[in-house]
């Protein structure tokens, strides 16, 4: 009995002992924790719970309280979030790489951030995660064909910025069905009108009837794959869908022996789309912004991709030369970027006209006669001045 | 003997013993029946059996049919999913990087071959009889699927297929006319059967085992299979190959069914009855010469390529894209097989024993290593390692080691228990001050500290002379190197750069969610059952709580949860990855559904178990560690793996949350390719074999578990 008693005293006086040198060491611990974000830029990451698959989430996220440009430069990646599954838009291909519209636009804003256009990391969000993706600071920006609405940019708590495509919803049917490019939404009265359920495509058609004064049998199905097939196997007399996406099927799917007609002229709805980030992060906002502003002007001025080298040695007006990081004027410096931020964007990823036509030509979209063409040319595409 | 549970015969009396009971070496040696005898005897034993047989054949024809016309029609674009092959197993893993992938494959290879070799009971494989039986019927299902399958459509220079004239269909020819009828004449050979069956049951020769009516029946089936081909020529609008020609098109596959069938044949006929039956090879040598032909046909055929290197695909099909396919098969066949017989050789020296548990550790450890070493590649901070990282470890094990030791003392008595309570009360007390951010301390400090108390509470069980507690404290230090070395590697970024926020995705994020929510759900489990069935009210009532909350609510609710919603609950500098937050997620909800089948198994332990180990002085830690959980668990088996191919197959809702997981890149992902838009069911098609395959092997895995451990049976 004794001997136990002289064991248990012998080890407690260890274990207070280790107790006291265990918390003392925590305190050193708690130094380096407190002082290793400012030091480097991987910081020691140990408060990560240990049983978790993390991948180290390195980067602080402070949407809220910090300013997000800095972190970003910080960190010297863009968090750009897309769909990944959009075709033409952003394009997952079989190596993993994003291509597309939006993807190209990630790109440019990498470049202009960090001169390296590839210095992004693509998040592919579902349309149900994509706010809440900003909002947490998963992403910085999306560039995932979101439309710019009332609620969206208010109650949701997003900003938005300048329109990179004016998409609009239209329809699509069989020419052999009597249909034809000048068919009006009242020509389908009493049609089976297919869309994907649960989107704003679903509503849009049913107030364009109502205004109309049709009935029409609206049929939803999962995704515009199916809707897609049921229109193929005759289920479907109609579909109807952002133009931009009923194009795509159009050049793709259309069985040989048929012609399939995309109307009415003007869309149905208005849809908007463009870079998407959370509130209040203004410095952020001017780079996105700006880039694409960036991209537009370099259309117009037909500075693109190839020849910026010898626009920049030898720039055609004093916007170009500010644009361009080749005047003592340039503006980019006071954005906190480098004064040669849109040189890399037209150089690396390309202007407006280059990029659209890259990933929206191939399935047959194209900018003339349609709001997508530059202000010149009858479109919305615009952009202030950059002075 | 326990079998007398749920079986009504054991009551009737000993006059019929039931097979269960009757060994092996009792079973009557009857010769094997021809096959007109054993289709007498089974397919053909009554009109009404008859009968069923032919309806059912013909609809199970028809269904193989249309299978086969859908999986190799000319409208399928397989080659969406071999350009994506390596997409979908790894997302967008880099191709530089690729070996680490094989790595791990090797890995498990290895793991799997010595596992085999070393411990699996051999039985005695399988009979030369049953093999032959096998080639044959694989040959003849293929010969079956070539004439079944209707002959390919004639496509233009496009790849369009060529319509005929509307006029032209139909027609007045024997072909037009069977296509019109088609229908009819099936119902009238099913009815010519009937007639038949009736008319040799009222003639009374039936069932005296006559061949008559079962030529008759037989070759209405084959009459059958036939109005099925024909009619295959004037099927829908597309002009078709005529027969002959879709017959030499598939010269490879007739080549492939005569080779199996030949050799089943050869097997048959080179051997008698009695050595067929009495001869056996081991399953594995069967496998690797299965899979010997499969690796070796990817180096003569190239079908195992993927046509997209560099962001170019590559349309010629025979062209060989990097060697990234076959070399690495043959070099995991060879690491299998090298294995399968270091295994043996290591067996036959008696070494099983003492390998079994490194081995079933290697096992649980290979997950963990493989994804945060191997896949991930973490670009260690060494300065950071070497000044707290390797220190604290050593000071874990040291001090921890020291605790160990005076604990397992075996008369350390209720001193032990005291200074283990005194150890819970401070791991506990450092959580609390992490939660109120009292004193800063790394994580894992607090984790190794709560571990040393939980091993402190448990030491007494284990206490013993000096050799014994020499190898607690081992098992301590090893596991503080092991723990200490994976939580440094988990958090050091990753070298492997992907264009993507995800390391991995496809089946290769099915398998490590699957694989570390079983890790992790199946212990959670255990506990849960045991705390149900506790005598402690607290613990049975939070433990009941639990499970019935996780076994309310949907999983995909679970998931959206801790992918979605958590993050929004962490302090701003935590952010919860999406995989992460769904294992914890499928973790938290199967570790309910496998507490309830444990539990289901601890119900089974008689009570005269607990009173034993009661009498033999066990405290309730060795009581429920070596007399209760082995019993339970083994009679929970077949519960358990229901959970884990369900488990398994579950993983498919990580779609839904927006991880790229096998279903999302099928589903979603490659029908928004411009190359392939819309084409989704080959992909389909693709996953669910796949899923199949995987879930097949583990119930079959399962069964001769059950069969090893005598589930059932005793």
């Amino acid at each position: 009995m004794t001997k136990n008693k002289a064991l248990l005293w012998r080890a407690l006086a260890v274990l207070f002992a280790v107790t006291l040198i265990a918390a003392s060491c925590g305190d050193d611990e708690g130094d380096v924790e407190v002082t290793a974000p400012t030091e480097t830029a991987a910081p020691a990451t140990d408060d990560e719970p240990a049983d978790t698959t993390t991948t180290v989430a390195d980067v602080v996220d402070d949407t809220q309280d910090g300013d997000l440009l800095d972190t970003v430069l910080a960190r010297g990646e863009l968090n750009c979030g897309v769909s990944g599954s959009a075709v033409a838009f952003s394009e997952t291909q079989p190596d993993g790489s994003q291509t597309g519209f939006d993807a190209d636009y990630c790109r440019a804003v990498a470049a202009a951030l960090f001169g390296d256009a590839e210095a992004v990391v693509f998040t592919p969000l579902t349309a149900a995660e994509r706010f809440t993706a900003v909002q947490t600071g998963e992403v910085d920006v999306l560039m995932r064909n979101t439309t710019w609405t009332q609620s969206r940019d208010t109650e949701v708590g997003m900003d938005f910025g300048p329109t990179t495509y004016y998409d609009g919803q239209q329809l699509m049917a069989r020419e052999g069905d009597g249909f034809s490019g000048a068919s009006q939404v009242v020509d389908i009265a009493g049609a089976v009108v297919c869309t994907n359920a649960g989107t704003t495509t679903e509503q849009n058609i049913a107030d364009a009837a109502d205004a109309a004064g049709i009935d029409i049998n609206l049929t939803t199905f999962e995704d515009f794959d199916q809707v897609t097939e049921n229109f193929i196997n005759g289920a479907c007399d109609v579909i109807t869908t952002d133009g931009s996406a009923l194009v795509g099927r159009k050049a793709n799917q259309q069985p040989a022996g048929e012609n399939w007609v995309i109307f009415p002229a003007t869309p149905i709805s208005k849809e908007p789309l463009g870079p998407t980030y959370g509130q209040n992060q203004s410095r952020f906002a001017d780079v996105v912004n700006w880039t694409v502003y960036a991209t537009v002007i370099a259309d117009e001025k037909g500075i693109n991709s190839g020849n910026v080298a010898d626009m920049a040695a030898n720039p055609p007006d004093a916007e170009a030369a500010r644009l361009l990081g080749a005047a003592d004027d340039e503006q980019q410096s006071n954005m906190g970027l480098a004064p040669d931020a849109f040189y890399q964007v037209i150089a690396q990823v390309g202007n407006y006209d280059e990029i659209y036509s890259r990933h929206l030509n191939p399935v047959g979209l194209t900018r003339e006669g349609s709001a997508n063409a530059g202000w010149l040319d009858g479109g919305l595409i615009y952009a202030p001045p950059a002075r | 003997m326990t079998a007398t549970m749920g079986d009504p015969a054991a009551g009737a009396g000993p006059v019929e013993p039931w097979d269960g009971e009757r060994g092996p070496a009792q079973k009557p040696e009857e010769p094997s029946l021809s096959a007109g005898e054993w289709l007498g005897r089974n397919l053909f034993s009554s009109p009404v059996n008859s009968l069923l047989t032919v309806v059912f054949s013909l609809l199970v024809l028809l269904a193989v049919r249309g299978l086969l016309n859908f999986t190799f029609s000319e409208e399928r674009t397989w080659r969406a999913v071999k350009t994506n092959m390596r997409f979908l197993f790894t997302h967008a893993y880099p191709q530089d990087q690729y070996a680490r992938i094989w790595v791990c494959v090797g890995a498990i290879a290895v793991l799997s071959g010595l596992s085999v070799g070393l411990l699996a009971r051999a039985g005695r494989g399988i009979s030369m009889k049953k093999l032959s039986m096998n080639l044959m019927a694989t040959g003849g299902v293929i010969a079956l699927g070539i004439v079944l399958r209707e002959p390919s459509a004639i496509v233009d220079d496009e790849g369009v297929a060529l319509h005929r004239d509307a006029s032209a269909a139909g027609g007045d020819s024997f072909v037009g006319w069977l296509d019109a009828n088609a229908f009819a004449v099936l119902v009238v050979l099913v009815l010519a059967n009937v007639a038949l069956a009736v008319w040799f049951h009222l003639q009374g020769t039936y069932l005296r085992g006559g061949p008559e009516p079962r030529t008759a029946h037989g070759a209405l089936v084959l009459v059958s299979v036939g109005v099925l081909i024909v009619q295959q020529y004037a099927t829908g609008e597309v002009v078709r190959e005529s027969f002959a020609d879709a017959m030499s098109d598939r010269a490879w596959w007739w080549l492939a069914a005569a080779l199996l069938a030949g050799a089943g044949a050869a097997l048959w006929l080179g051997l008698g009855d009695a050595r067929r039956r009495n001869t056996f090879v081991p399953a594995m040598y069967v496998f690797f010469v299965g899979a010997g032909v499969m690796v070796l046909s990817a180096w003569v055929y190239p079908w195992g390529h993927y046509g997209f290197l560099e962001g170019e695909f590559i349309n010629e099909p025979g062209r060989t894209v990097a060697m990234t396919t076959k070399l690495p098969w043959t070099v995991m066949l060879v690491l299998l097989v090298a294995t399968f017989e270091l295994g043996r050789v290591l067996r036959a020296a008696g070494a099983g024993p003492k390998l079994r548990v490194p081995l079933n550790l290697l096992w649980v450890l290979t997950p963990f290593v493989l994804y945060w070493a191997v896949l991930r590649d973490p670009d260690l901070d060494w300065d950071h390692v070497l000044s707290t990282d390797l220190p604290m470890a050593v000071f874990f094990a040291a001090f921890g080691g020291l605790v160990v030791w005076f604990l397992a003392h075996p008369r350390i008595g209720e001193a032990g228990r005291v200074i283990a309570v005194v150890l819970v009360a401070v791991a506990a007390l450092n959580w609390v001050a992490a939660y109120f951010g009292w004193y800063p301390m790394l994580q894992k400090a607090r984790i190794s500290f709560l571990l040393l108390a939980v091993v402190a509470l448990l030491a007494h069980n284990f206490a013993g002379d000096r050799a014994q507690r020499m190898k607690l404290v081992a098992v301590w230090v090893a596991t503080m190197a092991v723990f200490h070395w994976l939580v440094t590697l988990v958090n050091s970024p990753s070298t492997v750069d992907t264009p993507t926020d995800a390391l991995i995705g496809g089946f290769g994020i099915t398998l490590i969610v699957a694989v570390f929510t079983l890790l992790l759900a199946f212990p959670m489990g255990v506990l849960l059952a045991l705390a149900r069935t506790s005598k402690l009210p607290i613990f049975r009532v939070l433990s009941t709580a639990y499970i019935e909350v996780f076994r309310g609510v949907p999983l995909i609710t679970v998931l959206f949860f801790f992918t979605l919603i958590f993050n929004l609950f962490l302090p701003d500098n935590m952010t919860l990855v999406d995989i992460a937050g769904a294992t914890i997620g499928f973790s938290l909800f199967s570790a309910a559904y496998l507490a309830e089948n444990v539990r289901g198994g601890l119900q089974a332990v008689r009570r005269g178990q607990y009173e034993a180990s009661d009498a033999v002085g066990f405290t309730t830690v060795q009581r429920t560690l070596f007399i209760v959980l082995p019993q339970a668990l083994r009679v929970s088996i077949p519960p358990l793996v229901g959970q884990v191919i369900a488990t398994f197959k579950e993983t498919s809702l990580l779609a839904i949350v927006g991880i790229f997981d096998f279903l999302r890149i099928a589903d979603k992902v490659i029908s928004a390719q411009s190359e392939f838009l819309g084409v989704k069911r080959e992909g389909l098609l693709f996953v669910s074999f796949i899923y199949w395959i995987f879930a097949y092997n583990m119930s079959k895995h399962s069964q001769r578990l059950e069969k090893r451990l005598g589930v059932g049976e005793r």
